[in-house]
């Protein structure tokens, strides 16, 4: 029997990682349906977006007003007793960071509803089709050499056949979970993390950071800027280093409270409440099934010492986009063996660096003694943000 | 270690902000979630590992025993 739907490509879940990948393969020349079964895309929140330039750049993303809420100039990091180290680029390098004509800004906070919807947009442009409030049920082989892949759309179930799926499914993907592909996260590598929008918090254009086990035990807290002279303030911890009673919501509430930035945190008034689970893990060790892969949050494509995802999932959009292309275009079935070809191709462009984030912060939090452990993470979080760091483009 | 009895969870809407960890940390098979992105609440978890309340950053997941299935008379 035809099938009514058939694409090279379906791509289940329409965040950064998702949209990326089925921009570029449209671009490339694949057929592509990327669906979400979110009316609108990007919400609730779960993420503080913070983004380099470089990661929108490095993606062909054009910088737009739409989804920017604000410029960020570098970082300070901060140890628990409040000193901090500060890396102003506007500073450092004043002839190419700033807010002037000719200068730059080093990374955007971006308001995660608006820019997934532009990611959306331009993978729509380039000849994607996607589908909003559809979601994903299930996949089989269909032995014609790619699969089936069962939706719901608006309560209508529809079969569509794809050459491959990409599951974009995102933390708590179940895509993964189809093939048998283990990916959910242990305890003590999920940090759970709570943040305010708030009113009444000056900033000053710099990511901040602050490390400390008092404040946030497994993880850190944050200030950022968050455009129209609101911030954002969170955290996140290991539940596995923290008392039962001590949640995420315990910890904001002693850092605005009882920290060093208690004056500074007065006249906060709470705008939006937002959280999520960060993956400070390891990737997936395999990304991969037959006419399968999985891409960003759903793969653990996330920076294991800063959290950060957004980047991650955007370049690692770029490279099963063209990997799927390449092989759907020369004809042949997206089995298992050709997949782990992606694998190797994001391993050897960015897994592998995140293997080495990832002992390093494992090594951190393995630090029996409290105040070597804080130290430690001080340290490494000054060294990473640094100029000179080797990871300064992850 | 002796097996777990089957646990049947809830979650206090009221204070769940959607944000998925419970599902991103749960062991089970897929399919073992809600239409809100939370744990499945409609049917019993026979691992009861409790890690889904322990990661809620709003700890607004609590449990209740499933009830033994009817035995035929």
């Amino acid at each position: 029997m035809p099938h009514q739907f058939s694409y090279d490509l379906v791509v289940i879940g329409s965040g950064p990682a998702g949209a990326t990948t089925a921009r570029i393969a449209a671009q490339l020349g694949c057929t592509v349906l990327l669906v979400d079964k979110r009316q609108e895309l990007g919400a609730p929140i779960q993420c503080s977006g913070a983004v380099s330039r470089h990661a929108l750049e490095e993606v062909g993303l054009p910088i737009a007003d739409e989804y920017i809420q604000e410029p960020i100039y570098g970082f300070a990091i901060y140890n628990q007793d409040g000193q901090r180290t500060t890396i102003d680029y506007r500073r450092l390098k004043p002839g190419e960071y700033g807010p002037g004509a000719g200068q730059k800004p080093l990374g955007y906070v971006v308001d995660r509803r608006r820019f997934d919807r532009y990611l959306m947009t331009l993978a729509e442009r380039a000849g994607a089709e996607v589908w909003l409030k559809t979601e994903g049920l299930g996949y089989e082989k269909d032995g014609e050499g790619g699969c089936l892949v069962r939706l719901r759309r608006y309560n209508q179930d529809i079969q569509v056949k794809a050459k491959a799926l990409v599951g974009a499914d995102g933390l708590q993907s179940q895509v993964g979970r189809w093939a048998g592909l283990r990916t959910h996260i242990k305890l003590n590598e999920l940090a759970s993390c709570l943040q305010f929008v708030v009113d009444g918090v000056p900033s000053e254009g710099l990511l901040e950071i602050i490390t400390g086990h008092q404040w946030a035990p497994g993880g850190y807290a944050w200030v950022f800027p968050k455009g129209h002279g609101y911030a954002e303030i969170g955290l996140g911890v290991a539940r596995t280093m923290t008392e039962s009673h001590q949640n995420a919501q315990w910890f904001l509430g002693q850092f605005m409270k009882s920290s060093f930035f208690q004056e500074r945190f007065a006249d906060a008034r709470i705008l939006e409440v937002q959280g999520g689970g960060v993956p400070l893990a390891a990737p997936l060790r395999k990304q991969y099934a037959d006419y399968l892969i999985l891409v960003g949050d759903a793969a653990r494509h996330v920076n294991p010492i800063t959290g950060g995802g957004i980047h991650t999932a955007l370049s690692g959009g770029k490279i099963p986009a063209t990997f799927l292309c390449q092989l759907i275009q020369s004809g042949q079935p997206a089995h298992e063996q050709a997949l782990k070809g992606y694998q190797d191709a994001w391993l050897e462009q960015l897994g592998h660096k995140m293997w080495k984030l990832y002992e390093e912060k494992s090594s951190i939090f393995r630090e029996a003694d409290i105040p070597l452990r804080d130290e430690r993470l001080y340290r490494t979080m000054s060294d990473y943000f640094s100029p000179n760091s080797e990871y300064k483009k992850i | 270690m002796p097996k777990p009895a089957p646990v049947i969870f809830d979650i206090g809407w009221n204070a769940c902000i959607n944000c998925g960890a419970c599902v991103a940390v749960c062991p089970q098979e897929a399919g073992f979630i809600s239409p809100f992105d939370t744990i499945a609440t409609d049917r019993p978890c026979d691992i009861a590992c409790m890690i889904c309340e322990d990661i809620c950053p709003v700890t607004t997941i609590t449990h209740r025993p499933a009830e033994p299935a009817a035995q035929p008379a």
